[in-house]
């Protein structure tokens, strides 16, 4: 799956499943800051999402790693088998 | 010393978990370290990390009325409550309007909405899935006719429950209230705390490994009794209930503040409403779940609040027990705590093993965390804490001698209602209401709803950050309850923020997001559940959002008993007030029409095919949402920092006859009780009442209990009286409808809704309508309804 490909599947789950306005969402934006503002919760769902369509399990993956669509696909693009 | 008339003893104990399916059995086992934790033998564990669960294991559940009417839950709770009654020596009530019954629950009716969802969409588990069904059914199987509500408050909802008992016996509403909680273990709760990672694969473990929570289940009742009434009756007294405090976080929709300071202040109002020292307690039964976020935010609390005054407090969980029955959790443990204190015995938190004990010790110093066995100790108090989601926290305190309980201290202060926020299918603030009713706007179809859009997030600020998180519930909620706030001119500030309360009243509560919930884990299994959604299925989050939003840290409680529950959150917020605990309370009332609660309406065969109107005999009403937020607050307070007065809140009052959950006919003559009590309540005759705001809602059978009841009260002056309905314009909003009847009659005497449509009904019973000019108004009743018979009525004036 193309680099590409895997950003837009995140953003479409941030916004389907997290509420997170697609308009002021961009791969860069960071998604634990006051903007858009992920916490412990979201975080869980992230994980669960990239297991089941990736299968890359981010669980005790260290934080920065999950700053924003562009660092959680550099992960998954790492990770994937 | 409390005085005699504000006393409130414990008369009767009952308790169904998985360590006993009685008191005895219980407390015996406890005695011996018994845990009930197993492998759950009841769900489905395929991929789950973590399988285990307390269980109960009783096969006498079905041997009471009708057991095919009712949810596990009241299963459970009838069985306790049962026992408890055995205990104090009581039977059956004759439905005395002096018998109360309060209930906690966290997922109520859950298994019913699993079997409807997994099993055909049987009708017939419609009336069993709200948690409101509990205290319903508890009153119908002894027929208790007094105030009956349940708090939707969630793992906190037991404690809040005894402590709303006692404050209406103070209060001089209720001679004996039957209170407790009840839940029972099912899947949405277990598939819930596993999406959040919040269950510990190897059983719970409070204070110690704090890896997470083992779910449990069951459910306890304290019977509690004014002293005047259980001495006149020479009643069994296990000990008194002395003061009790509920705060807010105002932090986060799941977990509790770090720094534990909220509950701190739960505390210390539950020590100071009790009139003791905080080193009159000997024991404290903590929250305990065993998640590192609460054992932590506890004992950092402990430590501050009780170091200095108390630094040898016994401590313990007995959740190692028991498992975290959510809504009963407090009632439990309150039967557990009230037993230690009677027999001089501090329970122990279990399975800690030498170098456990050694780790212990680092954290909580020469505090006294009980381990392993019971521990004999002379005890004078006992306090019991639970916290929840939403970020509620309550402390009650259990006392053998009488204390002196601060209670109905602001009595004599009038209540001025300063605010109001409107969401409804008109529109999303009062004035969209108001220009509403001048236009004549009526509904569109037989099922409407409200819709929240970013520009009410914009106009009030609230960042996208924040609104993301939010359900419907949430959305409506935190839209009124904001508009009210601003409406009121009220700025929530760190000075004032512990000063304010908020009351939810909601009919059916997280039942459309618990079956969204339900849908989702049918389809992925008990492993595919999402912690986003899993927050929203408790009935408390909407005002848990709300409080985070506002910064509102006082008291914050959601009953949930039907549409009235959205008038029952003014007269709860009045005794508040009157009680001395809160300056200001925003009383909602709130439900959401999803398109499953328009589904559950058609197939209870209540849902009208069209539009219809109030009092137009027709076999069904307009299904309708909304939320409605008032702002109360002591007239003192609201001079003093100049806001504007619509009206008085002056009086307010309950009834019941029981019939079953779901069905009102039969009971109408609860309505002239509710009504008669109100207007003593306010000071207030029938005849200085100047218009009524109702409930009607087009269905024959309870708009005529409404017409007969008004006949019966009012007699010849009803033909000329006024009679207002707010469902023509917004349907069966249910507990959103009950509060914006209030919020109208608010208009009406602020002199903001000049002109309006009014009902009346002729001595033959035909009813006419004309838009009448209120601007003579002085005194108006509200009045609403719920299913199981009972039925409130609040008085607002000039």
């Amino acid at each position: 799956m193309a680099n590409e490909e895997i950003k837009s599947k995140l953003k479409a789950f941030f916004m389907s499943d997290l509420g997170v306005d697609g308009d002021v969402l961009n791969y860069d934006t960071p998604l634990f800051g006051e903007e858009i503002g992920l916490d412990s919760v979201d975080s869980l769902e992230i994980i669960s999402f990239v297991d089941d369509n990736f299968g890359v399990s981010m669980t005790g993956v260290a934080k920065e790693n999950f700053q924003s669509i562009d660092t959680i696909a550099a992960f998954i693009e790492k990770n994937k088998a | 010393m409390t005085p005699n008339n504000r006393r409130c003893v414990v008369s009767g104990l009952g308790v169904i978990c998985a360590v006993g399916n009685n008191v005895e059995e219980t407390w015996k086992n406890a005695l011996n370290s018994v845990s009930g934790i197993h492998k759950t033998t009841s769900l489905d564990t395929k991929n789950c990390y973590a399988d285990l669960a307390a269980e109960v294991n009783c096969d006498t559940l079905d041997q009471i009325e009708s057991p095919d009417e009712k949810d596990r839950a009241s299963k459970l709770c009838i069985k306790a409550a049962k026992e408890a009654l055995n205990d104090a020596g009581l039977g059956d009530f004759a439905d005395s309007s002096r018998v109360s019954v309060i209930i906690g629950s966290c997922v109520g009716g859950v298994l019913s909405i699993e079997k409807y969802h997994c099993d055909g969409k049987d009708a017939n588990e419609i009336p069993k899935m709200p948690i409101a069904a509990i205290a319903s059914q508890v009153a119908e199987s002894c027929h208790a006719g007094g105030i009956v509500t349940n708090v939707g408050n969630a793992c906190a909802a037991g404690t809040i429950s005894i402590a709303v008992a006692c404050d209406l016996i103070r209060a001089g509403k209720a001679d004996v209230v039957i209170a407790g909680g009840s839940d029972s273990f099912a899947s949405v709760p277990y598939s819930g705390f596993l999406s959040l990672h919040a269950l510990d694969e190897n059983g719970c473990s409070p204070f110690n490994h704090c890896n997470g929570i083992t779910l449990g289940e069951g459910a306890g009742i304290v019977i509690v009794e004014s002293l005047e009434h259980a001495e006149k009756r020479n009643a069994k007294r296990y000990c008194e209930i002395l003061g009790a405090g509920v705060t807010s976080d105002a932090h986060h929709i799941t977990a509790p503040r770090e720094d534990g300071i909220c509950l701190l202040e739960a505390m210390d109002r539950a020590v100071k409403n009790s009139g003791i020292k905080k080193s009159d307690i000997g024991y404290l039964n903590a929250h305990g779940t065993g998640t590192g976020k609460n054992d932590n935010a506890e004992i950092n609390a402990f430590h501050k609040f009780f170091d200095e005054e108390n630094p040898t407090l016994s401590v313990s969980s007995t959740k190692v027990m028991t498992g975290h029955c959510l809504g009963a959790a407090g009632a439990i443990e309150a039967v557990f705590s009230i037993k230690a204190l009677t027999t001089n015995t501090v329970l122990p938190t279990l399975h800690y093993s030498a170098e456990d004990s050694e780790a212990l010790k680092a954290k909580v110093g020469q505090m006294d965390y009980v381990q392993n066995t019971p521990r004999a100790k002379e005890l004078e108090c006992v306090m019991s804490n639970n916290v929840a989601f939403g970020g509620t926290n309550a402390s009650i305190v259990f006392s053998k001698k009488p204390g002196d309980v601060q209670s109905q201290v602001a009595k004599d202060k009038k209540i001025a209602v300063t605010g109001v926020g409107i969401v409804s299918p008109l529109g999303n603030s009062k004035e969209a209401y108001l220009e509403s009713v001048k236009n004549g706007k009526l509904p569109e179809s037989a099922s409407i709803c409200s819709t929240v859009t970013n520009d009410d997030y914009k106009e009030l600020g609230i960042k996208m950050a924040f609104y993301r998180k939010l359900d419907n519930l949430g959305q409506l909620q935190t839209v009124s309850g904001m508009r009210a706030l601003k409406d009121a001119n009220l700025t929530v500030t760190e000075d004032n923020a512990k000063q304010i309360g908020i009351i939810v009243g909601t009919s059916e509560g997280g039942l459309g997001a618990t079956y969204d919930f339900q849908e989702l884990i049918t389809k992925e299994g008990n492993a595919g559940g999402s912690a986003f959604k899993f927050p929203h299925t408790v009935y408390n989050a909407a005002g848990g959002y709300l409080s985070i939003l506002s910064g509102i840290k006082g008291y914050g409680v959601t009953i949930t008993t039907g549409p009235l529950s959205g008038l029952d959150s003014i007269g709860y917020s009045m005794n508040v007030i009157h009680d001395g605990q809160e300056q200001v309370m925003m009383a909602t009332g709130t439900d959401e029409n999803l398109p499953i609660i328009t589904e559950f309406c058609q197939k209870l065969n209540v849902a009208a095919d069209k539009v219809v109107e109030p009092y137009s005999n027709s076999n069904g009403f307009v299904v309708g949402d909304g939320s409605i937020s008032i702002i109360i607050e002591n007239e003192d307070y609201a001079k003093a920092r100049g806001a504007k007065v619509y009206c008085y809140a002056l009086g307010y009052g309950n009834g019941r006859k029981n019939v079953k959950f779901g069905h009102v006919s039969g009971s109408g003559e609860a309505l002239d009780i509710a009504i008669n009590a109100a207007l003593k309540d306010a000071g207030v005759s029938i005849d200085e009442i100047d218009a009524v705001c109702g409930f009607a809602n087009g269905l024959k059978k309870l708009d005529d209990i409404e017409k007969s009841a008004y006949a019966r009260v009012f007699g010849d002056k009803l033909a000329g009286l006024p009679l207002f309905q707010v469902k023509e314009r917004v349907g069966e909003g249910r507990a959103a409808s009950a509060a914006l009847a209030a919020a109208e009659a608010a208009l009406m005497l602020g002199g903001e809704l000049a002109e309006e449509n009014a009902y009346f009904v002729a001595n033959d019973g035909s009813v006419s309508k004309k838009k009448v000019s209120t601007a003579g108004f002085k005194k108006i009743l509200v009045t609403s309804f719920a299913t199981g018979g009972s039925y409130n009525a609040v008085v607002l004036g000039k």
